[in-house]
């Protein structure tokens, strides 16, 4: 049972973050992913320290917050500070991670936080935090994430059309009279959400990777939009059951061995890809 | 102070080689870095400094000890193989640069964190420390890893002044570079080399993603002071060294206080500093500069119809109506801009309105002038229809040089006093366009 809840908690995160990283992978900002995943770091201690508790709703709180404040001092910086784009993502999340390591480490002793904590959840755990719902032991994280799965799946189809638009061509979108910003910050909340109720259960690293490798995956089989969701979905599962016996079978983290289960899928379907542009005309 | 003093002074041994090393880390790393930012890839860094992980801890598998030259070889085979990955990625496919950079980054990373918990369970006492290498502990350095640092340090400056030049060609024009006859294939390897180098030292002592920032931060925050290539690597490296330095200082004289986050923390106060205040591309003077700009055309715009009215006949008093029936001021913009020019003497207040001072009369002539010139030559250089030419020349006019304004005259052979009543579109009728 420990092993279903373990894979079902992989597929949910994997299904959530992938429909984001999707939109991430199309506006060429997949490295965002892995800034806000960083910089949303001090949102959560602060959370923390204000609220006292670990639980989950001021820690969301902390983390939008952040995550759109990230958004806006990089926005910031590259347009009215004049610094080179990459150069001002890289500032805001490196300095923003550094503050939230120092706050870790300031109030370690007076709280049960650390950053091994924050950063590299164990999905290994899932299993522990069970709730009780119709008799049968429903873990509190899958709960959690089966939420924050309806959400991005609420934002995501709601706004479609805005998405396809605003992600393919912006300038068009904009031509006829998009609010490309609003788009631009509704994603980037979302991403910070997503990231920061992946990462109590499953750890920073597997959110970056689910961020970025299923939607890659997907990106090289298919030029199909809806068709892409598909395949990301399926990436997912299929990365969290292997991840999973892959873990078993050398005795490493679960959260790490689903990453580098999702990245040999990714291969798979690079060299498929590879082979196909061969024989097609173009 | 006694502390500030106590570390300046490196009487504590136990300091001196974090000192020393984090200063030389911070300088190198500074310097290195832009490289990586003038060729707008900064975040390659990022990429490779996960990278490393499983490279240092394959590393220790095969060796089973934790000597640091073991341990950095390791390191940078595994972070240069994330680079080749990177570039084959983005050739062989349609996937684009920053995805190709996060998957490599998360796949090597995630790898490394399995090997990571394969380690720590399979092995005792041997193994720990190994951690250090994902957030970093200056403060476990031994003098065996400053060495290792000064050698590095060493190798990087040899390599970057040997191929200076080479490598100043590559960063700025590629095209030019392979043009000239450079091998630019060699060259980007010498630069991935020596990021990866200075990456694989650093990451035990600062950890990960302070390891990236060091490379991205000073550059940054250098840019904003210089245009020039050598100073922005001086610069850079100078910044680096200064934020390593103070950043252990905090960390020595507080308790408990990590390295790397305050290093990190401080380069950015120093990148966010400059970005405000630097002369010529802070945000400050660039703001000062343009109010500055709007508030001399604002001046010129007066004084110039001031003239205009003058010289057609409609006397030489005006008052805010008057002026705007050519040239539109809000009540607030022509206080301001009154205000201004009485206190600089160019127009005087008489009982009715105002009136033009003999300097303020010869500014606003100036000015007049030159809006014409600038007409004349767009119409007949520049073939411009002549219903267009009036409103380029409200913007030209206040940007006009006297030597542009001579060379205009001269190639349009007119005499240096050319001064006509009025402006050319005033000379001929209004036409309906479709009767052109």
């Amino acid at each position: 049972m420990d092993a279903f809840w373990i894979i079902i908690t992989g597929f949910l995160v994997a299904s959530s973050t992938g429909m984001l990283g999707n939109l991430l992978l199309l506006r060429r900002m997949s490295m965002m992913g892995d800034a806000l995943s960083h910089a949303v770091l001090p949102g959560i201690v602060i959370a923390y320290l204000i609220s006292g508790s670990r639980a989950s709703v001021p820690l969301f709180l902390g983390a939008i917050i952040m995550g759109v404040v990230t958004t806006l001092l990089i926005q910031f910086f590259s347009s009215k500070g004049k610094m080179q784009a990459d150069a001002a993502m890289g500032t805001v999340f490196t300095f923003l991670f550094a503050v939230g390591v120092i706050l870790v480490t300031k109030y370690a002793g007076e709280a049960d936080i650390d950053a091994d904590c924050v950063l590299h959840g164990e999905i290994a755990f899932v299993p522990l935090q069970t709730s009780s719902f119709l008799g049968l032991g429903v873990p509190t994280p899958v709960w959690t994430l089966l939420i924050l799965l309806g959400l991005v799946q609420l934002v995501f189809w709601i706004g479609y059309k805005g998405w396809l638009l605003t992600s393919f061509n912006t300038e068009y979108a904009k031509s006829i009279g998009i609010k490309t910003a609003i788009w631009h910050y509704t994603l980037m909340a979302a991403t910070s959400v997503a990231t920061v109720v992946s990462f109590e259960s499953v750890g920073a690293i597997l959110v970056i990777a689910f961020l970025v490798v299923p939607a890659a995956t997907a990106y090289l089989i298919t030029d199909n939009l809806k068709r892409m969701t598909l395949y990301i979905l399926a990436q997912g599962l299929l990365s969290a059951v292997l991840g999973y016996f892959l873990s078993e079978w050398v005795g490493g983290s679960i959260s790490g061995s689903m990453a580098v289960a999702s990245f040999i899928l990714f291969v798979g379907s690079f060299i498929w890809s590879k082979k196909r542009g061969l024989k097609s005309p173009l | 102070m006694d502390a500030f003093l106590k570390y300046l002074t490196l009487q504590d041994p136990n300091v001196r080689y974090v000192a020393l090393a984090t200063l030389l880390l911070g300088g190198v790393s500074g310097a290195v870095g832009s490289f990586n930012f003038l060729r707008k890839k900064t975040l390659v860094g990022e990429t490779v400094a996960h990278s490393m992980l499983p490279g240092v801890l394959i590393a220790f598998l095969l060796s089973g000890v934790k000597n640091p030259y073991v341990l950095i070889t390791g390191a940078a085979i595994s972070g240069w193989l994330s680079i080749l990955l990177v570039d084959y990625i983005t050739q062989q496919s349609k996937i684009k640069g920053d995805s190709a950079l996060a998957i490599v980054l998360s796949s090597f990373f995630g790898f490394g964190i399995v090997l990571l918990t394969v380690i720590q369970s399979n092995y005792g006492g041997e193994q720990s420390g190994l951690d250090h290498y994902i957030f970093g502990n200056a403060a476990a350095m031994t003098p065996e890893d400053s060495n290792a640092f000064a050698l590095v340090s060493g190798l990087v400056l040899a390599l970057v002044l040997s191929f200076y030049h080479s490598i100043k060609s590559v960063v700025f024009n590629l095209e030019y570079a392979d043009a000239i006859g450079i091998n630019v294939k060699f060259i980007d390897g010498v630069i991935s080399f020596i990021t990866i180098l200075s990456i694989s030292v650093g990451i035990k002592a600062v950890g990960i993603v302070m390891m990236s920032a060091l490379l991205i931060i000073p550059p940054t925050a250098a840019r904003f002071w210089t245009n020039s290539f050598v100073r922005l690597l001086l610069l850079s490296g100078f910044f680096g060294a200064l934020a390593g330095w103070l950043g252990a200082f905090v960390s020595y004289s507080q308790t408990a206080m990590p390295t790397g986050p305050w290093t990190i923390v401080i380069i950015s106060l120093i990148a966010f500093v400059s970005m405000l205040f630097a002369p010529k591309r802070g945000v400050i003077y660039q703001r000062w500069s343009k109010l500055l700009l709007k508030r001399r055309i604002n001046e010129e715009n007066l004084l110039k119809t001031a003239v205009q009215n003058e010289v057609r006949g409609l006397g030489k008093l005006f008052n805010r109506r008057s002026i705007s029936q050519r040239h539109v001021f809000e009540q607030g913009l022509w206080n301001r801009t009154v205000r201004r020019l009485r206190r600089k003497g160019l127009i005087k207040k008489v009982h009715t309105g105002f009136t033009l001072s003999t300097e303020g009369r010869s500014y606003g002539a100036e000015i007049d002038r030159r809006h014409k010139i600038w007409e004349i030559y767009l119409q007949r250089r520049m073939q411009m229809s002549i219903n267009l030419v009036h409103d380029e020349a409200e913007t030209m006019e206040h940007f006009l040089t006297p030597e542009i304004e001579a060379e205009i005259l001269g190639e349009l052979g007119l005499c240096s006093r050319f001064n006509p009543l009025l402006e050319i579109h005033e000379l001929v009728p209004d036409r309906p366009v479709n009767a052109l």
